[in-house]
């Protein structure tokens, strides 16, 4: 590989990596993995609803739920939005409620981070092999 | 504000009224889907959806098996320290 085509390739992962990131699933579909793209992103939005719809937006807090907040933004850097938006008109959430809605949307980042590194790889795997033929 | 896009906004910022009762446990079971679902998704060589459902299943019936097992484990060694 030349250094030219090395630079290309990096390139092009850093672009899936943050197209997945993005929006769930983005990256498998720049990567023309269809099926997969669609059932990711499905699934992560769904998850990450569910626990919007559970816990109320408050359950994103930048500011007193830090590490939860780490996990919830690898969803999307939209993310930031709605926790600008929580923080900004107070909207607080305690108990059960404030609790699963913190672990589905904290899971459904984590869940995201899983694929936004399952794209990279593909992206790598994908690239080597046409290096190869 | 139309009434809709009201009631959409309300969903989203008023918390669900979820009791401290052993069937709040149950809101673990679509967590547990999603996870199995999105772990096969990154997992399996090519998605059919008959063998991508049933792997999907598979797994989310030996989590929630697993965790069971870890529960009535965790019973039993509350049950030995404080009997």
């Amino acid at each position: 590989m030349t250094a030219r085509s090395k630079e290309n390739h990096t390139i092009f992962l850093l672009i899936v990596g943050l197209l997945a990131w993005l929006v769930p699933g983005a990256g498998h579909l720049l990567l023309k993995e269809g099926k997969r793209a669609f059932i990711i992103f499905v699934t992560i939005v769904f998850t990450f609803c569910a626990g919007l719809y559970i816990g109320s937006i408050g359950v994103i807090n930048p500011v007193g739920a830090k590490p939860w907040y780490v996990a919830q933004i690898m969803n999307s850097p939209m993310v930031a939005i709605l926790g600008h938006l929580a923080t900004a008109a107070d909207y607080s959430v305690f108990g059960r409620p404030s609790e699963i809605g913190q672990i589905y949307t904290s899971i459904a980042g984590l869940l995201n981070l899983l694929c936004i590194v399952n794209a990279v790889y593909l992206a790598h795997l994908q690239k080597t092999e046409t290096a190869g033929d | 504000m139309s009434i809709m896009p009201a009631l959409v906004m309300a969903t989203f910022t008023t918390p669900e009224k979820i009791n401290s009762n052993p069937q709040s446990i149950l809101w673990l079971l679509p967590l547990v889907a999603a996870i199995a679902i999105v772990y096969k998704a990154t997992k399996v060589p090519e998605i059919k959806t008959a063998n991508f459902l049933k792997e999907a299943m598979i797994l989310t019936g030996s989590i929630v098996v697993f965790m069971f097992i870890a529960a009535l484990a965790l019973c039993a060694l509350a049950w030995l320290i404080t009997e």
